[in-house]
């Protein structure tokens, strides 16, 4: 399986040769070569998640395959890996092509979008990419944080971009302070882990960690911090509450191509590296926690869907609105990888593939209205977005996707966490995905109506906004920079009818689940277990009408009545946001400090 | 939240935390005991196995060099990402000021502090590269090799002048030697796709045991690391150099 590697490789040498040559060649070299690099990439991925359903593909880098070793004392039957190994999964490799589209989008949509010269933004666009690939498709531990570091650095530098003005250096440190300290836990609860089980790859943790269950049944202070500390550290990159502050900040400063990847694969990634951990290395051990785990999580995930819409609606900053979305979105992201089910875990994959599609083409919406009207601040613009008719259809209809609208691929999503819930009686929560969904897309779909039609009274605070700086020169809409934010919003469409996509989300799930036959498959070198497979709940497309009409309705009513929109209520929650990195990185200690000590103390 | 606020919010996390993470510590193994079965594995079969009498270095770049081919690029990439923060905005000019290029603040540099630059530049050359080629057979290595290498440039800074700098080491130059040596370790990992076995795998004859052609691939990669991470600091302090003294606002 030669293409494995290349998933990584090819974006680097990419890289490499572009900075090599970079200052010889012209920038439309480096951009053919970003978007010929993303698009191998993504055709590879969607061949590996074909290619590794039923069972993983392993790839052993260096052809170190695991070997016995009589003496070593570990689990006598299996084998003892001793290099890094790929482990190709149908979600990880489809998250990995949904990163690589994203990144064609990016370059596609930016192609006429900058007017700087150099390769260095197409360097890092790629090492990103490389990042992606590794990060989803790695089965290995410290692998797994090299490549969690890769994206993050080429992510900070991305994010402030824009040199000139003074506020994408403060998000970029903000994003870079807090994520590098999440890093920090990360790497700490690895070092844990190595020192409890002298292994790495994640297979044979799982197998170490279970052998120790034999010993002592219950998981001690070590196992469980050490989860802790790993799953807190990925929930800062997943902008999970309250961990979340960074992302506003970073969106509302990054170049539009950027935004789509950090809504669009980024967050979704930090979620990605906590249910990778916990299924392949945790998942045994934790047995006895796992009610706990569930609740802990369920909370967390209810407090981001409910703050994250909340603050989303108080937003009148395109990009912050999105932003915020984003988290509440995660949320309902987060709820269903909380149930520990595949059929939660199915949900949220087959969500984070719609939400990927819509909010990408969203983000590329705000970033053609920066691009035409030079600002993306709806009580500033009120009304002026009149002449760009076509944008704001699109717009729109991205709002009510945001709201869960069939047929647009986050009502499948939607339904299929529904379906997750009443498995495990917790119905109601589904409660919280449809104020999400209603809140989020009312406020875009608000944002639609001042910005695009004028409606409303023009914002009295309006004059003194800031005026952002135009990332382009005026004129057309560019056919590359349309394209793709129509495409990004008809393939939102297009998944819902992709024959056997629900089905595929179920099985994938649960070959992803069943940590037994992972391990047994990998370190003894054998066939996987045959395991009866589920079908999903129906389609019910009520869930999604019902969300969009409840959204429209709340665009309605707050455009109609100002007060709704918060200018006055809302300010408790703008000043807990505050942009100040040191409350940013306070929370996080408090968050990783309050589960931690949750996790390791609360009486059962 | 204000700073007392903060601090408040600060310390009850941290003091969570901080007994959980004791309550983790508690529960390793005693100090010496416990060692990790993978370490041990490796410790015994690496010089037999590959011929590389430095264990660290056999990790880094044979057993676990996937690993080091992506720290590479981490650093590959941050050294790219300050260049894309620290290049020259729409508002500022590149205007060199003579003064300040070829004197620093005023100051002349005595003869002495000049010759001594000169001698120690080529020690500290010869050096790196001594500590990047035994990667191999004693610690040290291409990142290692690297830094040292790389503080010979700083040096002709130091003992001459900003110029002198550029002249020896032009920036195009620089860029295009971080770039290859990021690029020779995927190459190399290549090698072993080529010939139908694993990427990065250790294909080349492994030598005799303690030659300085021994290791196989190993020499290569660390040459290559070399070339990336001394190419990689001298860029960055060329940038953040011109950054100082030669880009100006309008």
């Amino acid at each position: 399986m030669w293409i494995i590697p290349l998933t990584v490789v090819l974006p680097l040498l990419g890289a490499a040769a572009l900075a090599v040559a970079g200052s010889i060649t012209p920038r439309r070299w480096g951009d053919a070569v970003a978007l010929l690099m993303a698009a191998l990439c993504c055709g590879f991925c969607l061949y590996l998640c074909r290619a590794s359903a039923g069972h993983e593909l392993t790839y052993w880098f260096g052809g170190w395959r695991p070997r016995h070793f009589p003496t070593t004392g570990l689990v006598p039957t299996h084998l003892q890996a001793i290099g890094i190994a790929f482990d190709v999964d149908p979600i990880g490799a489809a998250l990995a092509a949904l990163g690589s589209l994203l990144v064609c989008a990016a370059v596609l949509f930016g192609w006429s979008y900058f007017d700087s010269v150099g390769v260095q933004f197409q360097v890092l666009l790629l090492a990103f990419l490389a990042a992606t690939c590794g990060f989803c498709l790695t089965g290995d531990l410290f692998n797994l944080f090299v490549f969690f570091e890769l994206m993050s650095v080429s992510a900070f530098a991305l994010c402030g971009y824009k040199v000139e003005e003074k506020g994408p250096l403060q998000g970029a440190m903000n994003f870079a302070v807090t994520n590098t300290a999440g890093a920090v836990f990360i790497l700490t609860g690895i070092a844990l882990i190595y020192a409890r089980t002298g292994a790495l790859n994640m297979a044979q943790v799982g197998a170490q960690l279970r052998a120790n269950l034999a010993v002592q049944p219950r998981p001690g202070a070590l196992v469980l911090a050490a989860f802790a500390l790993i799953a807190c550290g990925f929930a800062v990159k997943a902008a999970v509450v309250p961990f979340h502050f960074w992302l506003a900040d970073a969106h509302a400063v990054a170049p539009t191509p950027i935004c789509i990847l950090f809504s669009g694969v980024m967050v979704e990634l930090g979620l990605y590296g906590i249910v990778r951990v916990y299924w392949s290395c945790f998942a045994d051990a934790l047995t006895p926690e796992r009610q706990r785990l569930r609740s802990l999580l369920l909370g967390a995930a209810v407090l981001t869907a409910l703050l994250g819409a909340l603050m989303a609606w108080l937003q009148s900053h395109l990009k912050r609105l999105l932003a915020f979305s984003t988290i509440s979105h995660m949320g309902l992201m987060l709820m269903g990888v909380a149930l520990l089910t595949p059929r939660g875990l199915a949900a949220t994959a087959l969500y984070v593939l719609g939400h990927g599609a819509v909010k990408g083409s969203l983000f590329l919406g705000a970033g053609i209205v920066l691009h035409r009207l030079r600002g993306v601040d709806v009580a500033r613009l009120h009304g002026r977005g009149r002449p760009l008719v076509w944008t704001g259809a699109v717009f729109a209809l991205g709002g009510l996707a945001l709201a869960g609208l069939p047929p647009f691929a986050t009502a499948t999503g939607d339904d299929q966490l529904s379906h997750a819930l009443n498995q495990l009686h917790l119905g109601g929560l589904w409660l919280v995905s449809l104020i999400a969904a209603a809140v989020t897309g009312g406020a875009v779909l608000r944002s639609y109506l001042r910005l695009f039609w004028g409606f409303g009274k023009p914002s009295p605070a309006a004059a003194h906004q800031e005026k952002e700086e135009p990332e382009t020169k005026p004129g057309r809409i560019p056919a590359v920079m349309f394209a793709p934010y129509a495409g990004l919003l008809l393939l939102g469409i297009a998944l819902t009818f992709w024959p056997g996509l629900p089905e595929g989300a179920l099985h994938a799930a649960q070959q992803f689940t069943s940590s037994a036959s992972y391990r047994t498959q990998l370190l003894r070198q054998s066939p996987p277990l045959p395991q009866p497979l589920s079908t999903p709940g129906p389609q019910e497309p009520w869930r999604g009408v019902l969300s969009a009409g409840l959204a429209l309705a709340l665009a309605t009513l707050s455009v109609r009545f100002s007060s709704l929109r918060g200018r006055d209520w809302g300010r408790p929650f703008h000043r807990l946001h505050s942009g100040h990195v040191g409350d940013y990185v306070s929370w996080l200690v408090l968050g990783v400090g309050v589960f931690a000590g949750l996790l390791l103390w609360l009486p059962h | 939240m204000n700073a007392r606020a903060r601090l408040l919010v600060f310390a009850l996390g941290a003091l969570l935390l901080g007994g959980a993470y004791m309550a983790a510590l508690s529960q390793l193994a005693p100090l010496g005991r416990g060692a990790s079965a993978y370490a041990d594995i490796l410790n015994r079969v690496c010089v037999r196995e590959r011929h590389i009498t430095d264990v660290v270095t056999a990790v880094n770049f044979d057993y676990r060099g996937f690993d080091t081919l992506g720290e590479e690029f981490i650093m590959f990439t941050a050294v790219m990402g300050a260049v894309l923060l620290l290049r020259r905005g729409k508002d500022e000019v590149q205007a060199p000021q003579e003064d300040e290029l070829t004197s620093r603040r005023g100051r002349r540099r005595s003869d002495a502090v000049a010759l001594a630059g000169v001698v120690f530049t080529a020690v500290l050359l010869l050096f790196g590269s001594y500590v990047i080629t035994h990667g191999q057979l004693t610690p040290g290595g291409g990142f290692q090799g690297g830094v040292i290498a790389s503080t010979a440039l700083w040096l002709v800074y130091l003992s001459g002048s900003y110029k002198v700098m550029r002249q020896v080491g032009p920036k195009p130059l620089v860029e295009a030697a971080e770039a290859l040596g990021a690029a020779g370790y995927a190459l190399v990992g290549l090698i072993g796709l080529f010939q139908g076995a694993a990427f990065l795998q250790n294909t080349l004859p492994p030598g005799s045991i303690g030659s300085p052609f021994s290791g196989g691939t190993v020499p290569l990669i660390d040459i290559a690391v070399g070339l990336e991470v001394s190419g990689g600091f001298v860029l960055l302090l060329l940038t953040f150099m011109e950054e100082v003294l030669e880009i100006r606002l309008h």
